[in-house]
């Protein structure tokens, strides 16, 4: 008979919300937070924090509703992403109980802990220490045990005892609402339009007629919760049959303290190996943070290997990268291992696993497009993808904003849009423009007629050009919105003009108009 | 100093084009000194009314015209030279119109060619820094061709860089093909201020922000309107091109004002002048509607009202409405005049209006005036279900080329303006959302910077601060053209040479490109079909009285001034009655108490915005009640406002007052009308205030009198009733009244089958058929149809007559009995119970649901629903049971199976299951929760006893207690409001099993108790009576939620979402 834990986070996104914002618990009772999704229909509200549930607001609320009801109503986009992988986190810190978790939905995890309670003290006692902890890295938790993980669900959600004795499910279920089975909300509803409210009400009926009205769905939850049907869940991480692990009254956090744990679960583990004729190919050390979270690290062997010293002298290499945190209150060891001969030799190469081979690029190679794309990644795995750019046009009518520098990889969600938006820059409306820009243009002085004729001489660092061909003006207009100085600016007007040596400039007068002043005079590009 | 005539203008009724109104480019134009101004909107003439009317206010000379932007091939711009060619550009318009969808058109440059005599031409190159290439030398040669001596080339100055050879390539290329060159600015503002608007229009346009807009954008604020000597400055090497312009003008001979309005002549058969025509229907008419004789002031009037028709030449229209009021009643479809045709006896006689001219004064002059010289104006409201019949009837008998609905021009207003800007500067939905919540109802003003910070915004960001600068400026720009309800403009001639038709987004309208406004200003007529609600619920009311007693009725034939009726309405007792049935109607008939029909038109009047606003309901009610001398502020004025106790209540009072006390002019005081009605999108009151106030303060009139009657004008604004108005309106209170008197099971079934209509859902139309002794029947699939029905009162008692002490008067006792109709329940598809009743109708009633399932071929989920609504009483399966039953049927038999009327597939049968049995709170919330009502109990009821103890008083016990005492009531709430007129005040009804509480909730209790008052379907109230006469009010000072108990009556699994359905259960009617 297995013992399988339903652990339900009843308010997992809003108390996460709350470490993600700061918020103190007390501030956090006083004011109202709510998280909210867009949907079809607009924004709703997703999670809310008991404050504003107080004030009668509810999950799937509109915005606007909302904000009516409560205007003081605090609000955060949903993570749904975000959420999802807390849990998975969590899941994975939950295997200092058992090496067999799972995630369950967004705000429940699953652990089978079949024969593992007696380390705990008990049944109660890990329920407790579960709990307890939970609460302590500021998440509401409920659990239940049970044997089937239907019935540990139904247990935490809905139960009022929180561990079911092997073989007494289906009493402690049958005073349980249906919603209890896990069912969809149309199911629900119907039943609960039938009057069939808990568990033993649909206990009492004929399962042909329940079939028929509710599909084979119904009977299979039912069944699994009661143990008549088998519910194979599959755990985050594969159960190494090899399993060790230490807990320590008062957290440890030295090196020499971690490694002396790690050389007595080491030891453990090779004991049991030697029994079973078998050698470790992988090891992964597991540390259980007091803040919740789990460091690991794993080492590989080209051979098997059941040899404590060896197995040490690989994981003290590992052991030095491995922070401890705040402090660790437990260590776990696994290992997947293959049969293993006695006295058979092990060879004393280290691979190093979980790095790829160095990269190397030739600078001389021709970079081509498809090679571009694995230079950017090769560098961007180097150097982080933020720091890879690269220069594309952009649609702007001011000179200094038309090209720009965007990230070379794009990111996880735009990436293609990105690409694709650099390459299909539109014809720029206007006349010719020079391919050099300075930097930063370079005030001149001009001669020129006014409102708008182009200049007939120039004078830079001293030079004096006679123009003796011009075309002009481009009015340009500063883009208004981007800033307050651009809001007052005055437009430029630019002209393409040829000197009597034949070179050509891009200037362009601002038009400004200072009251008793000559127009200003600038320099911005030359013509190749 | 040469001329120049700006040729190429774009307005904004180019829609997110233009960044300026017609308006305002004339007016610019006039200042700079232009020879003349042309509007050339995009493929359409929308905008040159207002261009019109303003040239002719600021003495320039307006070109008509449009850009055409084919489907293939250059722009160009098209200016008609005479009336005749007009007409063609209109037809042209119309037929890229009529065959693209709405708000499109799509032409090509052989329909130029076809309607293109006696326009000028004038070519655009591609609008581009590129020099136009072959292809457009190609379509310029062709249109050289077709337009031979008046074919042009435009070439813009735009500081582009390279304008200068573009304009000479230009130049060239119009030398080459006799093509002369004209010069043109592209106007699209008539100031480069609009730049930051221009480039917001072109974001909202191409939906897109700022920051992703790009070329989309103008470089430059180049395109306004230049003087002639800045355009003679840049076409300095092209003198003849500025000149040109003002040649082309010249040879334009075309104003707005030349479009006559041709009456349909069609109508008068035998030979017959339309006059004559119009004196014999009306000689016919009267025998009908006085078939006693003819009153001596009723003939005198006919005889004056049709002299002055003939006068005028009104008689064709007449005709024309009476045409269509004759259609719809050959098809029995109710209908009635309003608006000032009430005020005219020969419509009495047409049929057109209803109100009996000898129960109300006749101002015909109000209606058809000679001095005015404007068309009169009949409005005619029809059964809305069935109008559109008779809108397809005016389609079909003068053709689409005959007969257009007016557009309605739709405007940015507060919220929409500071959405779209909010989007294109790329604010998030969430602050967007705020932002456009900071804004109550329709107002013009914008969000105001200081209602930000209230909202939790910074009041100081800069964006923030531009997008509250340019919605401003935004809003009154129109955004599109939308369909009137139903002013149809109908001609003699073809209608396409005076404005374009286009499409209109519904199947089978089509609409021209004015508003009312155009029209009214050029003198065409329209008439306005409109649709009411209420129409549909008295036809159908008279249907069943007819079935089951079989008398027939109409408008004018229900018994008049019947003093029960009144007795009822100055009892407040006016659920369902027309107009009157609000509350704040309701809490006014117990003050005015009507006694006549005219009192009607009054109590119809009085209870508008502009009366409330101008404070004068208040000092009618007590000269009324004879607690305050009847004065009036002069002898002039009592000839105005002698009706009415010295008070002004209707707006043709109010401008009278104008007339008669400020010293407006008759235009001037029409003026003033319409400056008020167009108040809220254009903002603008001008100098009205000062010269009304100060007109009457310098007669003599008190300052303070005079504040008040304005305030009145302001208020009337666009909702103000004239008094033949609410006449005719009076005339549908005055008969739905008499229907819920005299026959309230009818009226109840009538009403339940019009809905959506009025302020009550059914289940409090029912709770008020119930008090009056009207006794129910619920939903069953034996028995119901879609509607509900009428049946005839059984021998053994009915359900829920809830008579007893509870029953104010029994009138409905004894009457036919109402059977609820398949449509009362929620999400049932009227297809799906057509095909229940037309299977029950060939083989009888059902016996079982598989025999329901198999003959009517439902679906599971209609099945369900019928389950759910208890509907299977005849079968005798109560609601569970059905369900039960409905469930097992499996799923839909392959046709093949489904075997004779029973269904020889049948499931094989179940050992039968016992159900938990249903309590009856459970019952009534599932009854809610599928019907929003329960015949079996109100959920108040069953909640009493607990109430009671906690000292909850039934709401019908407030009246009896003492003004001032405090006292708790719970009930549901049906319904939420927060009128405009009273600051900040909620106005919330609350229900339980014995009748209704109107509740009161000050700002500053609401702040405190926000969510309850919003959220809770079950309130419990605690407050201050206020009792004042026959209307009594909770102000609160406590409000609970108690919704808690309604899900304890259903006691649900706590698996379902909480609160979440009550709510929706119990759907009140709410603010937004």
């Amino acid at each position: 008979m297995k013992r399988i834990i339903s652990l339900w986070l009843p308010r997992f996104a809003t108390d996460r919300l709350s470490l993600r914002l700061g918020v103190s618990p007390s501030e956090w009772r006083a004011r109202a937070f709510a998280t909210i999704e867009t949907g079809p229909t607009g924004p709703r509200l997703a999670a809310i924090n008991r404050a504003a549930r107080a004030q009668g607001l509810i999950r799937g609320l509109t915005l606007a509703d909302a904000k009516a009801r409560l205007p003081a109503l605090e609000l955060c986009e949903a993570e749904p992403m975000g959420d999802a992988k807390a849990v998975a986190r969590l899941a994975d810190w939950c295997g200092r109980y058992s090496p067999w978790t799972a995630v369950d939905g967004p705000d429940g995890v699953w652990l089978d802990v079949t024969g593992c309670a007696h380390l705990f003290g008990g049944e109660a006692a890990l329920l407790e220490d579960l709990a307890a902890r939970i609460e302590a890295l500021g998440f509401a938790a409920q659990p239940a045990l049970a044997d089937t993980p239907g019935a540990a669900w139904a247990l935490a959600r809905f139960g009022e005892e929180r561990i079911v004795a092997p073989g007494d499910a289906a009493r402690v279920l049958a005073a349980l609402p249906v919603a209890a089975l896990r069912l969809d909300a149309e199911t629900c509803a119907k039943l609960a339009g039938l009057g069939l409210r808990s568990v033993g009400d649909l206990e009492a009926l004929e399962r042909g007629a329940l079939a028929r009205r509710f599909g084979v769905g119904l009977l299979k939850r039912l069944g699994q919760a009661l143990g008549r049907e088998p519910e194979p869940i599959s755990p985050r991480r594969p159960a190494a049959p090899y399993h060790a692990r230490l807990a320590f009254a008062e957290p440890i956090g030295g090196p020499s303290a971690i490694r002396e744990g790690s050389r007595r679960l080491v030891e453990e583990i090779c004991a049991r190996l030697a029994a079973d004729g078998r050698g470790a190919r992988r090891l992964t050390l597991a540390l259980y943070r007091v803040d919740g979270t789990v460091a690991r690290t794993a080492l590989g062997t080209s051979r098997p290997s059941r040899e404590p010293e060896h197995l040490m002298t690989l994981l003290d290499e590992r052991l030095e990268g491995l922070d401890a945190g705040f402090g660790a209150d437990a260590l776990s060891l696994l290992a997947a291992a293959e049969p293993l001969a006695d006295g058979q030799l092990m060879l004393d190469l280290p691979a190093r696993l979980g790095e790829e081979e160095e990269p190397r690029v030739d600078v001389t190679e021709t970079v081509e497009a498809g090679e571009m794309a694995r230079l950017v990644d090769r560098l961007g795995n180097r150097l982080g993808p933020d720091n890879v750019l690269r220069l594309s046009l952009r649609e702007s009518h001011v000179p200094e904003r038309a090209a720009a520098f965007r990230p070379a990889f794009g990111s996880e969600s735009d990436g293609a849009a990105a690409v694709a938006a650099v390459e299909t820059v539109m014809e720029r409306p206007a006349a010719e423009r020079p391919l050099r820009l300075l930097a930063r243009p370079e005030p001149i002085e001009a001669v020129a007629e006014m409102p708008d004729a182009p200049p007939v001489l120039f004078r830079r660092r001293r030079t004096l050009h006679r123009i003796v061909r011009a075309e002009g003006p481009e009015r340009i207009a500063p883009e208004w919105w981007r800033s307050a100085r651009a809001r007052c600016a005055s437009p430029r007007d630019y002209y393409r003009l040829e000197d009597s040596e034949g070179r050509r400039y891009w200037v362009y007068r601002d038009r400004a108009t200072r009251p008793g002043m000559a127009p200003a005079w600038y320099l911005h590009g030359v013509f190749a | 100093m040469t001329g120049y005539a700006e040729l190429q203008v774009t307005s904004n009724f180019s829609f997110l084009r233009g960044a300026s109104h017609p308006e305002e480019l004339v007016a610019r134009a006039a200042e700079l000194g232009l020879a003349a101004i042309a509007i050339t909107d995009r493929n359409s003439l929308a905008g040159v009314v207002r261009a019109h009317i303003a040239a002719k206010g600021a003495g320039v000379r307006l070109l008509v015209g449009a850009r055409l932007d084919f489907t293939d091939g250059p722009s160009v711009l098209c200016l008609p030279t005479d009336r005749a060619a007009y007409g063609r550009l209109s037809q042209l318009l119309t037929r890229g119109k009529r065959r693209a969808p709405k708000g499109e058109c799509w032409l090509g440059p052989d329909d130029l060619d076809e309607f293109g005599d006696g326009q000028i031409a004038i070519a655009l190159a591609p609008e581009t820094p590129r020099l136009p290439d072959e292809r457009f030398a190609r379509a310029l040669t062709r249109l050289a061709e077709r337009f031979a001596g008046s074919c042009f080339l435009a070439a813009q100055h735009l500081s582009w860089g390279n304008d200068t050879r573009r304009i000479a390539v230009l130049a060239e290329l119009a030398e080459a093909l006799g093509v002369p060159l004209v010069a043109s600015n592209d106007v699209h503002a008539h100031d480069p201020g609009r730049r930051a608007l221009q480039d917001v229009l072109t974001c909202i346009r191409e939906h897109c922000t700022l920051d992703e807009a790009g070329f989309r954008l103008f470089a430059n604020a180049e395109r306004h309107l230049k003087p002639a000597d800045e355009m003679a400055r840049l076409f300095g090497a092209y003198p003849d091109a500025v000149a040109r312009t003002v040649e082309i003008a010249g040879r334009i001979d075309f104003s707005l004002d030349e479009l006559s309005y041709d009456y349909p002549a069609e109508l008068a058969a035998d030979g017959r002048t339309p006059q004559d025509e119009l004196v014999r229907l009306t000689r016919a008419g009267v025998e009908v509607r006085y078939p006693a004789g003819l009153p001596a002031k009723v003939e005198a009037q006919i005889e004056h009202e049709l002299a002055l028709v003939g006068q005028l030449g009104y008689a064709p229209y007449f005709l024309t409405v009476y045409d269509i009021v004759r259609f719809a009643r050959s098809r029995g479809i109710l209908c009635q005049g309003r608006g000032s045709a009430a005020n005219s006896a020969v419509c009495y006689c047409l049929g057109i209006t209803a109100v009996d001219p000898g129960r109300i004064d006749l101002l015909f002059e109000r209606f058809v005036s000679a001095a005015r010289g404007e068309p009169p104006d009949i409005d005619v409201d029809f059964e809305h279900e069935r109008r559109e019949e008779v809108i397809q009837y005016v389609y079909e008998k003068y053709g689409r080329e005959r007969a257009g609905l007016a557009a309605t021009v739709i405007r940015y207003r507060s919220k929409s303006a500071v959405r779209a800007v909010g989007k294109v500067f790329g604010l998030s939905t969430d602050v967007l959302g705020v932002l456009a919540r900071t804004v109550w109802g329709q107002s013009g003003e914008g969000v105001q910077v200081e209602h930000l910070a209230e909202r939790g915004l910074d009041a100081g960001d800069r964006r923030l601060a531009l997008v509250l600068e340019l919605s401003r400026e935004l809003i009154g720009f129109p955004r599109h053209l939308s369909q009137h309800v139903g002013g149809f403009v109908i001609t003699d001639g073809p209608l396409s040479a005076l404005s374009p038709i286009a499409n209109a987004a519904m199947e089978g309208r089509t609409t021209l490109e004015w508003d009312k406004d155009d029209l009214d200003a050029l003198g065409i007529l329209k008439i306005d079909l409109l649709g009411l609600g209420m129409l549909s619920c008295i036809r159908r009311c008279f249907a069943l009285i007819e079935a089951h007693e079989g008398r027939t009725l109409t408008l004018a034939s229900v018994p008049a001034e019947d003093a029960e009726v009144y007795d009822m309405l100055c009892d407040a007792d006016s659920i369902g009655v027309f107009q009157i049935e609000s509350r704040a109607q309701m809490s006014m008939l117990p003050r005015l108490k009507p006694r006549s029909f005219y009192d009607l038109v009054i109590e119809v009047a009085i209870v508008r915005p502009g009366p409330i606003q101008g404070d004068m309901v208040h000092p009618y009610l007590r000269r009324r009640a004879g607690e305050e001398a009847v004065e009036f502020p002069s002898a002039e004025l009592e000839e105005v406002l002698g009706k009415t106790l010295g008070v002004p209540l209707f707006q043709e009072q109010a401008m009278r007052v104008a007339m008669v006390a400020a010293g407006f002019s008759a235009e001037g005081a029409d003026g003033l009308r319409r400056a008020m009605a167009t108040f809220r999108h254009t903002g603008r009151i001008g100098g009205f205030r000062d010269k009304f106030v100060g007109g009457m303060t310098a007669r003599g009139y008190d300052p303070e009198f005079a504040v008040r009657c304005f305030k009145q004008i302001e208020g009337f604004g666009e909702y103000g009733f004239p008094e033949s108005h609410a006449a005719s309106f009076a005339l549908l209170v005055y008969v739905s009244a008499w229907l819920k008197r005299h026959a309230p099971a009818a009226f109840a079934c009538a009403l339940l089958n019009s809905q959506p209509m009025g302020f009550y859902a059914p289940a409090q139309i029912l709770r008020d058929a119930t008090v009056h002794g009207v006794c129910l029947r619920p939903v069953d699939i034996n028995h119901s149809e879609w509607d509900c029905t009428l049946e005839p009162a059984g021998e053994e008692p009915d359900t829920k007559a809830r008579g007893g002490e509870d029953a104010k008067q029994g009138w409905g006792t004894g009457g036919p009995v109402l059977r609820l109709g398949l449509r009362q329940i929620c999400g049932f598809r009227e297809e799906d119970a057509n095909r229940l009743v037309a299977a029950r109708e060939a083989d009888g009633a059902f016996a079982t649901p598989a025999s329901l399932r198999a003959r009517s071929g439902l679906g599971a989920a209609s099945l369900d629903r019928l389950a759910r609504a208890d509907g299977f009483g005849s079968m005798r399966l109560a609601q569970r049971a059905g369900l039960w039953a409905v469930c097992g049927l499996g799923p839909t038999p392959a046709p093949l199976f489904a075997q004779g009327p029973e269904g020889a597939a049948e499931t094989p049968p179940e050992t039968p299951t016992r159900l938990p049995v249903m309590g009856l709170g459970e019952a009534v919330m599932e009854d809610y929760a599928s019907l929003r009502l329960s015949l079996k109990d109100h959920p108040l009821a069953l909640l009493r006893s607990r109430l009671a103890a906690e000292r909850a008083a039934p709401c019908n016990r407030l009246a009896s207690l003492a003004d001032g005492a405090r006292v708790s009531v719970a009930g549901l709430v049906i319904c939420r409001q927060r009128p405009d007129s009273a600051s900040g005040v909620i106005f919330v009804t609350l229900e339980d099993e014995t009748g209704v509480a109107n509740i009161v909730v000050w700002q500053r209790v609401f702040e405190r108790f926000r969510a309850v008052v919003l959220g809770a379907p079950l309130l419990r109230v605690t407050g201050r009576l206020q009792i004042e006469g026959r209307v009594t009010h909770l102000v609160a000072d406590r409000l609970e939620d108690l919704s808690e108990r309604l899900r304890a009556l259903r006691s649900a699994g706590p698996g379902l979402a909480l609160g979440q359905a009550e709510a929706r259960y119990f759907p009140a009617r709410s603010f937004r």
